[in-house]
């Protein structure tokens, strides 16, 4: 086995390719013999088939972009607010003891559960949306990038004050600049909480988007699109994540150096 | 800190949230927003008792942490089992990898539909879809505590004649605990976001079904309470879980770094 590594290497890889073929052939099997009905497991090319029809007439793109520009407007908000209030509490003591509470019992809260909230108050459609993805977003981010500004080396700090820089100063070109690759690890963890608390509530509420088409095909029984759109949302996740990947390794400002 | 100080720094600690309850009486009565959608905290606190007297939220509250826990303990079993396997044995990881990387980023809510169709509406959805949001943060957290077990702790425990079986439980598993308990903070949080997203979707009973239902009915005083309770108990789970954690892992150096 070692001493063929590329050997070895390549095996493996057509392991986790059969693991895919093996999958997506046992499923178009089993709804083609009808192990299942039709209506719980549609064959995969018909899935294929209902998501080349979802592209081309449109739907799809406008559900799609409707549902990222949510979760994006909600992603960014979340990260604004957070840097500010996370590194304000680690360098306010009063604001510190003002909002730890807060931040601690909401958390590991269930931020989902407030969604009736933010219906009541700013409507079904994409207000009440993207501010619900911003409450979930926020906590990781606030304890980022506290903890980020926390842990700034001491010496830059000090080196700052002593070449004469302002409070102003120090914050735009000190303290930032170091808690960035910290931020930007909170927003990767805060990414697919965005993904979710907007899918999640355009399933339970409406008003449009991926959530929204998912549910009403799924209360219609049109299981081809419930299908078509778990595999867009799953692609979705895999591209956003890959695209982090990249952006981290190939940002120096999110990397670290 | 002494012992005798604890309930003061305790209450220390609840001041701010004081003042934010006495800053939302004040809004509620300033007439900037319609008090009809803030209740002021006094009538929250009156649903509150009236609640908790009736059978209402511990019932539902109840049916919510039996599908929450079943699902978290059956994803954790799986989850530790499919992460040690995926570590130990590079065939089995190859050909588990592609599903655990398709699935780790699918926002597991999507799959609710999916099991509405298959399950109907009930506790079975819930649960495998708080399984499925469970499973994947306890894979991945175990794997890469059993990837980073040291070898020499596998030379030494050969060399005392430990079997393959106790390596496995008492060296990759022991080394591993750290991670796992991680990934089982991770899937606490999890578990509660997807029974109660599924439980506003489509159910008869639950806590999410309670709190969506009060909105619906324009009780917001009885929602705003509901939602509270949900706070208080996903803030204590997480609490109890971290105890837990601290008294299983005090020989692990994260304990003793704690302490100092």
């Amino acid at each position: 086995m070692d001493h063929h590594p590329h050997r070895t290497a390549l095996g493996l890889r057509l392991r986790s390719a059969a693991t895919v073929l093996i999958v997506v052939a046992a499923w178009e099997a089993a709804a083609r013999l009808q192990f299942v009905p039709t209506l719980f497991l549609p064959p995969f090319t018909t899935v294929m088939a209902q998501l080349w029809a979802s592209i081309a007439d449109g739907t799809l793109f406008k559900d799609l972009s409707l549902s990222l520009l949510r979760a994006f407007a909600g992603l960014v908000l979340a990260t604004l607010v957070g840097v500010v209030l996370g590194v304000t509490m680690a360098r306010n003591r009063f604001i510190n003891w003002l909002f730890d509470p807060i931040i601690a019992l909401g958390f590991p809260s269930p931020k989902i559960a407030f969604l009736p909230v933010f219906i009541v108050w700013f409507g079904i459609y994409s207000l009440s949306k993207i501010l619900l993805v911003a409450f979930a977003c926020v906590f990781p981010i606030v304890i980022g990038s506290y903890s980020a500004a926390r842990g700034i080396n001491r010496v830059l700090i000090w080196s700052g004050y002593s070449m004469g820089a302002s409070r102003m100063v120090m914050l735009a070109r000190v303290v930032l600049p170091a808690c960035c690759p910290r931020i930007f690890a909170a927003m990767r963890v805060a990414l697919p909480v965005a993904l979710i608390t907007t899918f999640t509530a355009e399933m339970v509420a409406g008003g449009g988007g991926m959530g929204a088409t998912l549910m009403y095909s799924q209360r219609f029984f049109e299981s081809p699109v419930v299908f078509a759109y778990i595999v867009v949302m799953l692609a979705i996740g895999l591209v956003l994540d890959a695209v982090l990947v990249q952006v981290q390794r190939h940002v120096p400002a999110a990397r670290g150096d | 800190m002494p012992p005798s100080l604890r309930p003061l720094r305790w209450a220390w600690r609840v001041v701010p949230l004081l003042i934010f309850g006495a800053l939302w009486h004040l809004l509620s009565h300033s007439g900037l927003v319609d008090p009809a959608f803030l209740p002021d905290p006094p009538k929250i606190l009156a649903a509150l008792i009236d609640l908790l007297r009736g059978p209402q939220i511990a019932d539902n509250l109840a049916i919510t942490l039996f599908r929450a826990f079943t699902g978290l303990v059956l994803g954790g079993i799986a989850g530790v089992w499919i992460g040690l396997m995926m570590a130990r044995s590079d065939k089995f990881r190859a050909y588990v990898t592609p599903i655990v990387g398709g699935t780790y980023s699918l926002p597991k809510s999507a799959l609710i539909p999916l099991f509405i169709l298959w399950f109907g509406i009930g506790s079975v959805t819930a649960i495998c879809a708080v399984f499925l949001a469970c499973l994947l943060p306890m894979i991945v957290q175990t794997f890469h505590g059993v990837r980073a077990t040291p070898q020499v702790l596998v030379w030494s425990a050969e060399a005392m004649g430990y079997s393959q079986r106790d390596i496995l439980r008492r060296i990759f598993l022991r080394h591993a605990l750290p991670d796992i308990m991680t990934g089982l903070r991770i899937a606490l949080g999890f578990s509660f976001v997807l029974a109660i997203s599924a439980e506003m979707i489509a159910s008869t009973s639950g806590i999410g079904k309670l709190i969506f239902m009060y909105g619906e009915n324009g009780a917001y005083d009885y929602m705003f309470a509901a939602i509270g309770c949900v706070v208080v108990v996903a803030f204590l789970s997480d609490r109890a879980l971290l105890a837990l954690t601290a008294s299983i892992l005090r020989w692990h150096e994260s304990a003793v770094a704690e302490s100092h």
